[in-house]
Order: C-alpha cells, then structure tokens, then sequence
C-alpha cells in the first residue's frame, strides 16, 4: 500500500499540476479588474504556501526534533536540510512570479513593502542556513548549529504572514485565509486555486523525497570513502 | 546571545521601526500631517476619483479620495500602469506642491490592486449607474 502511494507521488503530481494549468490558462474566466493578469493567482500564492509554510515549516519542525533529546536522529537532520533546500527553491519562485504579477498590475518589478522584504529576508536565511551547514564538517555540530539557526530564523515566518495587516503594504491582503474568514477568490477561479495548492504541496513532497535519498546516498558515499582511505592506509602499512 | 537578540528586538520596537514600515501614507493621514510634511518625498495613498482621470502627453492627472472624503490632487509624470482606472487604490510616490496645498505632484503611480477575484462578464450591460446587470 505504501509502496503504491509512493510510487503514485510523482505522476499524481504532474496530473495535478497539469490539470492547474489547463483549468488556469483555459477553462477559468479572467478576472473583472485584472483580466488575464489574474491567472497568476493559481500559481504565486501556492507557491508561497510551500515556500514558507510546508518547506521551511518542515525544515524548523525537523530542527525543533533534532534537538530534542528523545526524537534526535539523522532522519530529522536529514529532512531538515532537504526541506530546506527545498524552501529555497519555493522562495525563489514566489519572488519571481511576485515580480512577473507586479510589473503589470502594479506597475513596478519590487517594491521595498513589509511583505516582499521579509521574504525576501526569508530567502537569505535560507541561503544562510545552507551556508551554515557547507562551513562545517562534523556532522554532529553541523546539524545542531543549522537547527538552532533554522529555529531562530523561523520567527519571520508569521511575521511574513502578517505583514500584510501590521502594516501598510503595496502587496495585498489574503485571498483565501482572511482573518474574517471570508473567501475572495470566486467560483471555478477558487477551484483551480485549491487545485493548484494540491498539485504544489505534492511537487514538495515529492521534492523533499528526492533530495532526502540524495542526502542518505551522499552520507553512504562520505563514509565509504573514509573507510576505503584507511583500508588503503592499511594495506600501505602505515 | 539569544538575550541579545531580544534586547535589540525590543529596543527597535520601542524606536517605532515598526511604524516606519508602513509602504505609504493615505490620503488622510497625508493630509493631517501634511504641515510637517513640507514637500518631503512620500508615497501617498488613495482611491482614484471617478471622472477626474485627465491624461496627458507627460502622464496624468486625477483626484485622490481618502476615506473622510478627503481630497489630494495629483499631477503624475509617466504613463501608468495598465491596471490605472477610476475607482482603483493606487500608490503615488512624489511630494505636495506646498506645506499647505492640496496639490500634489508624482514622479510615479503604482496600482494597489485589491485581494478580490471575480469573474469578468464582458457581455453584461453596463447601465447608466454604473451597475452591471
């Protein structure tokens, strides 16, 4: 049953994302202010999701059970970076839509507004937290520093999300998670946006699956290569 | 150092680093401060006045409305952006003509579209009141 679900992870994945895009590129109708323009909305919020919430949120999770005495294991360690990583990717993603989408509605590729710096910010973490671990070789302190720094760094994720009630920002408010519960994405345009929420969370499982077997190989490969240099030492004699 | 950090924290927060992340000021806001404001650059936020859109070979000019039925009158340079209509929230970067006028001047315009999606009817009829039907 597992293996089933593990082996339908990828092309459920595709299909998901493939019916998005049909549903968004022809099936919904354009947007009564912003036009065609509005057909970002399946892809820049979802992206965000994953960015922030999923990726960095398994990353910090991870961390959080790496330090714990009781749940502390390689595996945390393991999905900790891969999330990561994975968060990175998502980051990079959500600005780059965010400025394709605000170019032609707003008129400007950035703005320096409390939303778009703080995940800005967020991506320099990220890329900061793998740096982090890059200048480290002992596995054991490397994983403790990139788990305190991931916990540490955490703390603008729900500054992120509310960014956008704290303070005055060029960015708008949310579609979907409003704080009075109100949905302001309408008909088969919401569809296609769940939809397309579906289809990126599995990309980062997906994605998170594939980066953890990369990480449990490169460990193999570190440690057998350690111990075919002593055999080697050995054979030398020394 | 994690007691540093929340030192730091605490201290900008009481310096009102988080007041002074606020993107614009609005209409209203502008305009009860708009003695101390001088002609300093800021971005000003507002409704576009519907029927007072004017554009010109240099950019455009309108009427900003704040929600106590406050009014700023824009003269912008450079076209806006293709979102710029009536009734749409738009940021203007620029400054008041004088510490006591209501004119204002920008050198940019940049639509805050709203969080709303709803599907565009272009074969509805538009009637007389603006409603469509």
């Amino acid at each position: 049953m597992t293996r089933m679900l593990q082996r339908l992870l990828g092309p459920v994945t595709l299909a998901s994302l493939a019916l998005t895009a049909w549903l968004g590129l022809w099936v919904t109708p354009p947007d009564r202010v912003q036009g065609d323009l509005a057909r970002l909305v399946y892809v820049h919020p979802a992206l965000a999701w994953v960015a922030l919430y999923l990726s960095f949120g398994t990353a910090t999770i991870a961390s959080v059970l790496y330090l714990w005495p009781r749940t502390r294991s390689v595996t945390a360690d393991r999905v900790a970076v891969s999330a990561m990583e994975v968060s990175l990717v998502f980051i990079l993603l959500t600005l780059a839509t965010g400025s394709i989408w605000g170019r032609p509605t707003w008129g400007v590729w950035w703005a320096w507004d409390a939303r778009l710096t703080s995940t800005a910010i967020l991506g320099v973490f990220a890329l900061a937290y793998l740096a982090l671990r890059r200048a480290n070789d002992d596995p054991t302190q490397r994983a403790r520093r990139g788990a305190v720094f991931a916990i540490l760094t955490a703390i603008n994720v729900p500054i992120i999300h509310f960014s956008v009630l704290w303070w005055k920002t060029l960015h708008q408010g949310a579609s979907v998670l409003t704080s009075t519960g109100q949905l302001n994405v309408h008909g088969s345009m919401l569809w296609t946006m769940l939809i397309g929420f579906v289809g990126f969370t599995l990309l980062f499982f997906w994605l998170l699956r594939e980066r953890y077997r990369l990480e449990v190989k490169r460990d193999r490969l570190v440690a057998s290569t350690v111990d075919e240099a002593l055999a080697q030492r050995r054979r030398e004699g020394v | 150092m994690i007691a540093v950090l929340v030192v730091v924290v605490v201290v900008l927060l009481s310096q009102g680093l988080l007041k002074s992340l606020n993107y614009f000021e609005t209409v209203d806001q502008a305009l009860g401060q708009r003695a101390s404001l001088g002609t300093k650059v800021i971005r000003l936020e507002g409704v576009v006045e519907p029927g007072t859109i004017s554009r010109t070979n240099a950019g455009a000019s309108f009427t900003l409305t704040g929600t106590r039925s406050n009014h700023v009158f824009v003269s912008a340079q450079g076209s806006p952006p293709q979102l710029f209509q009536a009734n749409i929230p738009v940021v203007v970067v620029g400054h008041f003509v004088s510490s006591t006028s209501l004119d204002f001047v920008g050198t940019q315009i940049m639509v805050k579209h709203t969080s709303n999606y709803i599907a565009a009817h272009p074969n509805r009829v538009k009637a007389p009141n603006g409603t469509t039907r």
